[in-house]
């Protein structure tokens, strides 16, 4: 599980290193409502094809952008559901973690109310079982 | 701001789950593997969860045994989720001889809050460009489709 955290914590840096840059966040939003071509795309922008191509390979790597070929050319479209893995991430994130602090307070438990009995056994006062743990 | 919200019940009292929120000694048994704390209203704690994956934040509110707000962040320099940017807030309740747990992580960036909120698309972007500059909001380079 710590792999797969992880891995989704790359796959969400991925997409905010893809749209730190301006030219990229400009091509998410001219396919953002309509599949356009890797050469309509490019005629929006004076910068060569090959850095254009470039652009589009960053994007469609970090889950941005969807590529479909239709005969000889390749279109495009945002898909903004790449943007939704935060939230999906976070969620996984924190139902692991708290199902791990269940298992461990619930043994911590266990170990504070036997140092409480013990307490009791030997005639002791204040045994409560709220102390913390001694190192 | 989209949160996500995560419940569990504990056989535990509430005292000794607060404890995991404060203590590093236990925190680090859910949490991690190095952990550093101050809890009390604007101590910071780290916590090392892997070698490049370290959360760090401020504690907000130290409330025992019932509440704990602490500020969330992962310290990637390039993480959308930066230090200090989202809030998490932990509601600790008896319940049937142990500890309701609810977990609040409010200020997560998303597509759908934003799509809820009518800005869409381009408005997501742009927040989740300005957390990846590092809070420089910077020119609005963005160009109508």
């Amino acid at each position: 599980m710590a792999d797969l955290a992880n891995a989704e914590l790359e796959q969400i840096d991925l997409a905010a290193r893809a749209i730190a840059e301006p030219r990229r966040r400009q091509i998410l939003a001219l396919v953002r409502d309509e599949e356009l071509s890797a050469g309509e795309i490019a005629a929006h922008f004076d910068v060569s094809r090959p850095a254009v191509s470039q652009h589009l390979t960053v994007l469609r790597g970090a889950g941005l952008l969807n590529e479909r070929r239709e005969g000889t050319s390749r279109l495009y479209r945002a898909r903004p559901e790449g943007l939704a893995d935060l939230r999906d991430f976070m969620n996984g994130f924190w139902t692991e973690r708290l199902e791990r602090l269940k298992l461990a307070a619930e043994l911590e438990q266990q170990r504070r109310n036997k140092r409480g009995k013990r307490r009791d056994d030997g005639g002791g006062g204040r045994g409560r079982g709220v102390d913390r743990r001694k190192p | 701001m989209e949160a996500v919200e995560v419940e569990v019940w504990i056989a535990a009292s509430p005292e000794t789950v607060f404890d995991f929120f404060t203590d590093p000694g236990l925190m680090v048994q859910w949490m991690g593997r190095a952990v550093e704390t101050d809890p009390q209203p604007g101590g910071g704690f780290r916590l090392e969860i892997r070698d490049d994956t370290v959360a760090s934040g401020e504690y907000v509110a130290v409330e025992p045994p019932e509440r704990v707000v602490f500020t969330w962040g992962w310290n990637s320099e390039d993480s959308v989720t930066k230090a200090g940017s989202s809030t998490v807030e932990v509601l600790l309740a008896s319940e049937r001889d142990g500890t309701h747990v609810r977990l609040i992580h409010t200020g997560l960036a998303s597509a759908e809050s934003a799509t809820k909120h009518g800005h869409g698309w381009r408005h997501y972007l742009d927040r989740l460009a300005t957390a990846a500059a590092g809070g420089d909001a910077g020119p609005d380079e963005f160009a109508e489709a």
